[in-house]
């Protein structure tokens, strides 16, 4: 890293900005896609910016011990600290923050900080069902994060690396996605991305009709308006992610330069994550609810085999 | 047999009277009792209002019959979400309390705790005829007949029970309400705490309520 | 000379601390305490220098080079904090001589395990620290003592033995028993015709180290011993047996190939895979702290059992920062056990819950070391956990050993969330109200631990350094490391420095914002006051999930929960037992059956005299 502090701090800034921006609006496209799948006019898509404004112009607040008081803390540091070790456009063209800095095994612990950070506050409030939320989400942790790690791995043995950075510039180098290069991976990782949204079938943490939200359930105005953001921001990591690691990324440093190649490649980002987005979305609307054993199960089937079929795919392609 | 007359002495107030029960009846916290000049409000609190009027996070509380109402209108035909109105799980989120027809004295117990429970600014929308004068239960025991005496409410919704267009349309009275700052009594309810309290309390036999109010 | 002096101070100590007893109990606990910081200041001071001596015709080689240094280091320093943390914790408790005298002798039995360099004074100094652990394992005299002690004994037994055949059959087969001439000999390799001495060795170290089917005295002696000595129990002196692993696989290790190799890494490392897991497992369902912390010894201990058997950079420095970082969670974690123990009475998590208000340092001591021992950034824990990682991934390419670790590793953060939740999280019980916080004395040596997680998260290097010197000190690659950047074959690094900052600054800056926005009017509320449906909770009413609170986890496992490793060993047992029962029957009493025995036996010397002479 070189270049004056500043605009690294600028870059941080933004970063988050454009994160926080995109992922509202996401979730304000999904609440509009649910109501026109479902019939209905639905909410404005800049809905979830009001109900944050909202949140956050609550007059009263109350919380029920320091790691309550901290958890929300907790979930928007986690979400800002892998937004910038994961790089959002490829290099060069939008402020790289610290992509060299950290591998992908230590964004793999980085993206649980936060669950974990949040599920010591929801202890501390004493409520029943947050608790309950919280066994179900950790036992949903181990659920997804097993084919995504065996994608994971696979794609770092194939292409000997370790670094987000250099998969992106593979990709780049040669044109070829990862997602082609390694179709059971993706898959793979297609399928534990279901379970990080916590969508359908698998929003079993904070099923409103059993838990009464679940790890939700004791917090309110500024503390639910931190956790909408932190839980925005991380909705774009996440995608970034996936795009990053198998869909090849956005922005063409050789082809544009300047703004815009920034521009043009973050309506590529925009476009790539919209649509990756919508998988979960789209499976969201039209499932039931699992049960947790179920949801577990689920992952230790068939995307724990897809995993598997990635790592044999890595081994034997290279 | 002998007929025996049954006879009823009836006295007629006195004026003193009826003023001292309109005092003591009377709600204290109403929004129309309170004058907001919108134009004396300032920017941020004019955003905030529009949010606060667009993004209503509804705690459905599903007193009475009247419940049956609520799924159409949050659901498809009505959709209640477009105008940002949608279901919260708890109250500590909500920003609305929706009191759907009659109480027992048994459920506004719950009640009030859950408007408590939740933060500033909260309104009330009390729903159906039940809630202004006890509808159809007028003369039952253990029902209350004027929720506006335990609560501060914000909106009526006539009727018996009223349809979610009437709904809609007292939603759109409370946002009208919200955003000229006539709306939330919650501070306004911590104020006049005493009379509430009062007031539960009658009607509460099984009173086990924390001694401190605290939110 | 700092050997004779460490020891002799312990020893010493150990002789005063239970005769100080019978004068006066109020000062047993500090004159053990000063022996063992004692200790640790001659071992800091003093040049260690080397020790040889023969007795009996055999020659004593004692010397602390950077690999005893390194391990004399977790021993010392964790049992001088846990003897200090004892001094409070053993307060009012019987046979305080006892207790002080068996640990002081074991802390010395450790201590001459890491600076011995042949195999005679290995064994006597292993058999000392076994010894005395026992003794500690039966101090609390509990209701199913001998069934547990016994086990713990009858595996330490089938351990020392393993051990004692291969020392013999050692000194039969090359005259020596140093281990520098030993591994000169080659003695410890599979492929020099003797391959039992390696893998006898190897079952006595694995039984120590808890190794997947031998685990099974770690779960029942743990939670049984006074947590002063289980926090060095499952600390230090199970590391003595990866220091013993160590030790015999240097040779393989050197050569860097070979199909000994591969055999190691297939057989050791999936037993340490498995074992982690498994113990994983097992730790979720627990619903006591301290049977929970058992576990995750056990499975911890298998991570770096995997460490060790990977022989590479990347893997033995994973092994040896390990075995530091766990000595120094796990220590304050069963130290934490142990306030709580003595101050709310138990540590069932369904009798108590919700300590944070009332015991706030301790909780703060217990997260630190839960957020290490899930190998949360920027935390040390996590540098291990990525050591060990990129070892398996790019070193030895053991991808679905990988995926083994990963779960145990991601399994592992239900237990840790177990722990913090059901001894400090949840609703404050009514009794739990007259709870205070434990003594500066207990509180003191648990922070002191969480101070190493905390550290070694932004300078790792702090340990890499000794324990690259002590890898070099037996032969072993070590290469260079930075302070806090970690990398890998590949090149791909991790700056934990820049982690730790950027979580640090976000931390501060987003607490700073949540704390001063609508600091009026935010209002702290007690535990009771949560929003369920409605309902006021009375105040004898705790509401704190608690019972089977993994339950859907276990369904989900569904049915390798129903197994047991116990009841595979009472089936070994058993069978065993009928095996003799049957053996027995050769002895039938009759003068006439035992005169036909000898003259069978005569015969059948006769005809096979030439095979046998």
């Amino acid at each position: 890293m070189t270049g004056n502090w500043l605009i690294e701090l600028t870059g941080i800034v933004l970063t988050a900005l454009l994160a926080f921006t995109v992922g509202m609006f996401y979730g304000g496209l999904r609440r509009k896609v649910i109501a026109r799948a479902q019939n209905r006019v639905g909410p404005p898509v800049y809905q979830n910016f009001l109900d944050l404004l909202k949140l956050q112009g609550k007059t009263t607040n109350v919380t029920h011990g320091l790691m309550t008081h901290l958890a929300p803390v907790w979930v928007l540091v986690a979400a800002i600290t892998a937004l910038l070790f994961i790089p959002v456009l490829h290099g060069g063209l939008w402020f790289p923050n610290f992509t060299f800095k950290g591998d992908l095994i230590f964004l793999l612990y980085l993206m649980v900080m936060g669950s974990l950070g949040m599920a010591l506050g929801v202890g501390e409030t004493g409520n029943p069902n947050g608790a309950i939320g919280v066994s179900r989400g950790l036992s949903l942790i181990t659920g997804y994060e097993i084919p995504f790690v065996l994608s994971l791995v696979a794609i770092m043995i194939q292409f000997h690396t370790t670094s987000l950075t250099d998969l992106m510039h593979y990709q780049q180098a040669t044109g070829h996605w990862i997602a082609r290069e390694n179709p059971f991976a993706f898959l793979a990782a297609l399928f534990s991305v279901l379970g990080m949204f916590h969508y359908s079938p698998f929003d079993i943490i904070g099923a409103p009709a059993e838990l009464a939200s679940g790890p939700m359930s004791e917090f309110g105005g500024k503390y639910l308006g931190s956790l909408m953001t932190g839980g925005s921001i991380f909705a774009f990591v996440k995608l970034v992610l996936i795009t990053d690691l198998f869909l090849g990324g956005a922005g063409h440093p050789d082809a544009y330069t300047g703004a815009a190649g920034v521009l043009l490649g973050l309506v590529e980002l925009v476009i790539k994550t919209f649509l990756l987005y919508m998988i979960p979305v789209s499976i969201g609307i039209v499932m039931p609810r699992f049960r947790t054993e179920q949801a577990v199960r689920f992952f230790w089937r068939w995307p724990l085999l897809f995993g598997a079929l990635g790592i044999i795919w890595a081994v034997f392609w290279k | 047999m002998s007929e025996t007359k049954d006879i009823r002495i009836i006295t007629r107030p006195t004026k003193e009277q009826i003023r001292q029960a309109q005092i003591d009846f009377a709600p204290r916290c109403t929004a129309a009792g309170r004058v907001n000049d919108k134009e004396t409000q300032k920017m941020v609190q004019y955003i905030l209002n529009f949010a606060r009027k667009h993004s209503l996070f509804l705690l459905a509380y599903g007193t009475g019959c009247g419940a049956i109402e609520i799924p159409a209108t949050l659901t498809s035909r009505y959709d209640a979400e477009r105008l940002g109105i949608r279901g919260a799980a708890t109250p500590r989120q909500a920003d609305v309390l929706m009191i759907t027809g009659y109480l027992s004295t048994k459920t506004l117990k719950r009640v009030i705790r859950v408007y408590e429970q939740m933060q500033d600014p909260k309104y009330v929308v009390a729903f159906g005829s039940c809630t202004i004068n006890g509808g159809m239960y007028f003369d039952s025991y253990n029902t209350i007949k004027a929720l506006d005496r335990y609560i501060p409410v914000d909106v009526y919704i006539a009727g018996c029970m009223p349809r979610p267009e009437a709904v809609l349309k007292g939603f759109a009275k409370l946002q009208e309400l919200i955003q000229n700052g006539n709306a939330g009594n919650g501070e306004c309810y911590r104020k006049n705490l005493d009379w509430y309290r009062a007031n539960q309390q009658k009607v509460i036999k099984n009173w086990d309520f924390p001694d401190e109010y605290n939110w | 000379m700092g050997i004779i002096y460490v020891l002799g101070i312990l020893i010493i100590g150990a002789l005063a601390a239970f005769f100080v007893d019978d004068l006066n109990r109020k000062w047993t606990g500090p004159v053990a305490m000063l022996a063992g910081f004692g200790a640790a200041a001659a071992f800091a001071f003093l040049p260690g220098g080397i020790v040889r001596w023969r007795i009996l015709g055999f020659s004593m080689h004692w010397e602390t080079d950077a690999l005893a240094g390194f391990f004399a280091w977790i021993v010392l320093g964790l049992s001088a904090l846990a003897l200090m943390y004892s001094v409070k914790y053993m307060e009012g408790k019987a046979r305080q001589g006892y207790f002080y005298a068996s640990f002081l002798t074991s802390v010395a039995g450790m201590f001459g395990v890491a600076v011995s360099k042949d195999l005679l004074s290995f064994f006597i100094f292993w058999e000392i620290m076994t010894w005395t652990s026992f003794l500690l394992a039966i101090y609390n005299a509990y209701y199913g003592v001998e069934t547990k002690g016994i086990k713990y004994i009858i595996f330490s037994a089938i351990g020392a033995y393993a051990m004692l055949t291969a020392i013999v059959l050692a000194l039969g087969q090359y005259h020596s028993l140093e281990f520098s001439d030993l591994m000169a000999a080659g003695a410890f390799r599979f492929s020099s015709g003797n391959w039992y001495i390696p893998v006898l060795l190897l079952l006595g170290f694995a039984v120590k180290a808890a190794v997947l089917p031998l685990h099974v005295w770690a779960p029942a002696v743990y939670p049984k011993t006074p947590m002063s000595f289980t926090a060095v129990f499952s600390g230090a002196m199970s590391k003595m047996g990866i220091l013993g692993m160590l030790l015999i696989l240097t040779g393989i290790f050197r050569s860097a190939t070979g199909w000994e190799l591969t055999l190691v890494r297939w057989v050791l490392g999936w037993l340490g895979g498995l074992t982690a897991a498994w113990a994983t497992l097992q730790a979720i369902r627990q619903n006591d702290a301290k049977d929970l912390l058992a576990w995750s010894s056990v499975a911890q201990l298998g991570y770096i059992v995997t460490a060790v058997s990977t022989g590479t950079r990347l893997g033995l420095m994973a092994a040896l920062y390990l075995a530091l970082l766990h000595a120094a969670f796990k220590g304050s974690l069963f130290m934490v056990a142990g306030a709580v123990e003595k101050q709310a009475g138990t540590t069932d998590f369904r009798r108590i819950s919700g300590l944070i208000k009332r015991m706030p340092w301790t909780f703060l001591t217990a997260l630190i070391a839960i957020i290490s021992l899930a190998g949360i950034p920027p935390l040390g824990g996590f540098v291990g956990k990525w050591l060990l990682y990129e070892s398996l991934i790019s070193e030895t390419h053991a991808y679905f050993l990988v995926i083994l670790i990963f779960f145990a590793s991601t399994s592992a953060f239900l237990y840790s969330y177990r722990f913090l939740f059901g001894l400090f999280l949840g609703q404050e019980e009514e009794e739990a109200k007259q709870i205070t916080e434990v003594s500066w004395w207990m509180l003191i040596p648990m922070l002191a631990l969480s101070a190493v997680s905390v550290v070694t998260g932004m300078y790792p290097g702090l340990i890499f350094r000794p324990a690259a010197r002590a890898l070099e000190s037996i032969g072993l690659p070590a290469g260079q490391w930075d302070m806090s950047i970690l990398s890998n074959v590949w090149g791909n690094q991790t700056d934990v420095f820049t982690v730790g900052s950027t979580v640090g600054i976000l931390f501060v800056l987003w607490a700073l914002f949540i704390t001063f926005k609508g600091k009026k009017n935010t209002r702290w509320l007690t535990t009771k006051e949560i929003s369920t449906s409605g309902e006021i909770p009375a105040p004898e009413d705790n509401c704190t999930f608690q019972r089977g609170f993994f339950q859907p986890f276990e369904r989900a496992v569904g049915r390798l929960y129903r197994s047991s490793m116990d009841q595979l060993w009472e089936d070994i047992g058993a069978a065993l037992e009928a095996f003799f029962g049957f053996i027995r029957k050769i002895y039938t009493g009759n003068a006439q059956t035992y005169a036909m025995y000898v003259i069978i036996f005569v015969v059948l010397l006769i005809l096979f005299r030439n095979y046998i002479f």
